[in-house]
């Protein structure tokens, strides 16, 4: 009797608090049609979207240091940097020089070891040094810790976001970050890995010091190199084939001698269906030997070339350096989940299926929109012959379109094209790890350029073009005519006002079940209390209603 | 000193250098009085062999610690990569104590303290570095206090992957965390099996269950015999 009481008493009671979602569909109709409908009640607001409106400084931060201006150092003229973030000076003055060949001041403030990147003997007695020796290093970006509750050494590809990554550096000195209080990577650890240039005919040296907690290689894709250097050592950098990886805390040189120029392509050959899209990826690009060339031997996060060759200032008038890649935030952020690299390494294998994957961030010179537009814009004064080396270094193929302009392609993979084949348009495809050199011309004549302005540049897939699906994002940047340039290196635009895009919560993606529309008051905590205490008034009732027939039953 | 606290703050903030530093441009070997140095072995940075710190009478003892670095001294049982020969050091106040840092491995290393009161070392930092296969040594004085101080390699992961001690001045001011060998990581990863919480949900129901039943069955019986 008192199980039936219970059984009651909690089906009246769950009914009462909870009374619409009892009624099944078809019998609320019949109640409607008997007691009416019921009256109307508002629902509750939609939670508004956060687009704080950011202060226009934060869009492109003062240049303090004053590393955009022209300046010389150690005798090398820089030209100005014309985006609004540019590189180090004094870094750039020690990669045309030699970190060997300038001053103390110069290193310190460069952040660069003596040995970073030496120059030598002129072998060919034409006026430029001809070996070259680099080191370089293995730096992890956005990494996980024992004890760190966010990324560490962070390193944000757009607001925000910060994927794991993994990238060559130049060898340097001191702390990671910005200083002891900062999380922040300091400006030579960054995505992409710097972008290399020697001269044909150089005799070159790259030593790998792996300070990563994995195994790594350097492989050359498309720069001529032996697949042995004399003594034996494998110099292919592709573990199955050619060496064992280079261990942590090992070291290794690869010697090459390039007999062809061209626009190439370096990156790690360990695991490739990782390491390549972790970030260990650069360009390598070989120029034509030329008497007296001043090199800048390293380009930091690729972009503009700011001490360009002798064999570019020929032809040319402005060179960019462009990388392009993808990331799969499911595969970067393992590194961000747990501190074992035994367990990092099991998850990398095993874990993670890069066939059944998709990339979700877009990135030029290792940033995405809105940062893009801080360092990747290419900048013109119109009627300039503008070379652009791009390099597509991701899974995703690459659909680079060029508003208000029709660029010619005059190399491709690093080889130049007959005079017939080289062809204008202006959607350029790009597979995975191809190159192709471009010439943009900025005339304005109705087909190479359609005039000033501010014409984006972007991988036209869509989604290259967005951070995790969220528009506007992804690879833009564009091509800015000067008189549509301010003074700091910001594009002046006539659309939306993009201080918004600089709010991290702009790129947060809504998750449906995470952010409920209907806030937790006082009056549903109760009727859940009361709802719960029904539930159990039904199951005890009902326990105890069947616990009389087990006992009869046998 | 002066030298090496020259050298700090010149890579920390980019000042201009001092008379000392210009003399020795286009020399790729630089080395002060007190022992500072920067060049292809290494770097040492802010030592300091006389100044006492304020709460310092004079120097309590003279300490000398000879420190290996390299993938061989990584605990590799707990998921570390990079270490050193020794991770707990302890030192009276106001001692000073030269420190001898071989680097065994072929990249580069740091031996770097961090805390120390910023008027005697720039950004608070007492720094030792070696390029592969190079030794430097450098000295410092710890002030008077009693303090814990973090010592540590900054490349990145490698403080992450095992190059992690502490300096303990006196009785210190409590361990810090995940130093190899001697206190736990923050971050615990779960041992836990997959399933656990809705095994534990269902076991807690069914106990309820158990015990509402118990207690409804033994008042029947009570009201049975009451009839
Ligand atoms: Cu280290």
């Amino acid at each position: 009797m008192r199980a039936v009481m219970m059984l009651v008493s909690g089906a009246l009671l769950g009914v009462l608090v909870f009374p619409g979602q009892w009624i099944p569909a078809e019998l609320r109709f019949d109640m409607a049609s008997v007691f009416g409908t019921p009256a109307y009640r508002a629902p509750a607001a939609t939670p508004e979207m956060s687009a704080g409106m950011t202060p226009i400084d934060t869009m492109c931060p003062e240049d303090l240091l004053g590393w955009r201006s022209a300046q010389t150092i150690e005798g090398v003229e820089i030209a100005a940097a014309s985006t609004c973030s540019a590189d180090n000076p004094y870094a750039i003055a020690a990669f045309v020089k030699g970190t060997n060949n300038v001053s103390m001041e110069t290193l310190l403030r460069a952040g660069l070891t003596p040995d970073a990147l030496e120059k030598g003997a002129d072998l060919d007695g034409d006026g430029d040094p001809d070996e070259i020796h680099i080191r370089l290093e293995i730096s992890e970006l956005n990494g996980g810790s024992p004890d760190a509750q966010e990324p560490v050494v962070q390193y944000e590809i757009a607001p925000g976001i910060t994927p794991g990554l993994w990238v060559f550096s130049p060898k340097s000195f001191g702390m990671a970050t910005e200083n002891f209080d900062s999380n922040i990577a300091n400006a030579l650890l960054r995505s992409p890995a710097p972008a290399i240039r020697v001269e044909q005919g150089d005799h070159i040296y790259i030593t790998l010091e792996n300070t990563h907690y994995m195994p790594h290689t350097i492989h050359l894709h498309g720069v001529d190199h032996a697949y042995r250097r004399a003594d034996g050592q494998g110099n292919d950098g592709v573990p199955m084939s050619s060496e064992l990886p280079v261990q942590p805390g090992e070291a290794r040189t690869y010697e090459i001698l390039p007999r062809s120029a061209g626009t190439a392509f370096y990156h790690c050959h360990v695991q490739p269906q990782s390491h390549i899209l972790m970030g260990l990826q650069g360009m390598f690009i070989v120029e034509e030997n030329r008497p007296n060339n001043t090199l800048q031997s390293m380009n930091i996060g690729a972009g503009e070339v700011r001490v360009r060759s002798q064999a570019s200032r020929e032809t040319y008038d402005q060179e960019y350096d462009l990388q392009y890649t993808d990331i799969d935030s499911g595969l970067n952020n393992i590194i961000q989940q747990t501190n074992d690299p035994a367990r990092i390494e099991q998850w990398l294998h095993g874990g993670y299926n890069l066939s059944s994957a998709h990339s979700n961030y877009f990135t030029v010179n290792g940033r995405s929109f809105p940062y893009s537009f801080r360092e990747s814009l290419v900048v013109t004064k119109g009627d300039e012959r503008i070379r652009l080396r791009v390099l597509n270094a991701g899974t995703e193929g690459l659909a680079l379109h060029t508003h208000g302009h029709k660029a010619t392609v005059t190399h491709l993979d690093g080889h130049a094209l007959p005079e017939q084949g080289q062809i204008t348009r202006d959607v350029f495809w790009l597979a995975s790890a191809q190159r192709m050199d471009l010439t943009l011309d900025t005339r304005n004549d109705g087909v190479h350029s359609y005039g000033s302005g501010v014409w984006m540049l972007h991988d036209h897939t869509g989604k290259g073009t967005t951070n995790d699906g969220i528009a506007p994002g992804g690879n833009m940047s564009a091509i800015v005519y000067r008189d549509y340039l301010a003074e700091n290196g910001w594009p002046i635009t006539q659309g939306e006002d993009m201080g918004m895009f600089f709010d991290p919560a702009f790129y947060r993606r809504g998750d449906r079940d995470s952010e409920p529309a209907v806030e937790m008051n006082a009056a549903f905590f109760l009727r859940l209390l009361a709802l719960g205490f029904a539930v159990a008034l039904l199951l005890t009732g009902f326990v105890s209603l069947l616990l009389p027939l087990a006992r009869k039953s046998p | 000193m002066r030298f090496g606290a020259e050298f700090g703050l010149l890579c920390a903030l980019l000042v201009l250098p001092s008379a000392a530093l210009a003399q020795h441009e286009h020399h790729m070997h630089a080395e002060g009085a007190d022992g500072s140095r920067f060049d292809r072995t290494g770097m040492v940075m802010n030592t300091n062999t006389e100044t006492l710190p304020q709460n310092c009478e004079q120097i309590s003892a003279d300490l000398e610690w000879t420190v290996r670095a390299g993938t061989r001294y990584a605990l590799r049982e707990a998921g570390r990569v990079f270490g050193y020969s020794q991770v707990a050091f302890e030192a009276p106040p106001c001692s000073r104590i030269t420190v001898r840092f071989i680097n065994e491995d072929a990249i580069r290393h740091q031996w770097m303290v961090h805390g120390l009161p910023r008027y005697l070392y720039p950004e608070g930092m007492f720094h030792l570095e070696a390029s592969g296969g190079q030794e430097v040594q450098g000295t410092f004085i710890v002030p008077g206090d009693d303090a814990t101080y973090l010592v540590h390699c900054d490349i990145t992961q490698h403080m992450e992957k095992g190059m992690k001690g502490q300096l303990t001045v006196g009785r210190g001011n409590g361990d810090l965390w995940s130093i190899p060998g001697v206190t736990a990581d923050f971050n615990q990863s779960s041992t836990n099996p997959r399933g656990t919480l809705m095994l534990l949900g269902v076991s807690i129901m069914l106990g309820m269950g158990v015990l509402t039943t118990t207690l409804i069955g033994k008042q029947d019986k009570t009201v049975t015999k009451e009839k």
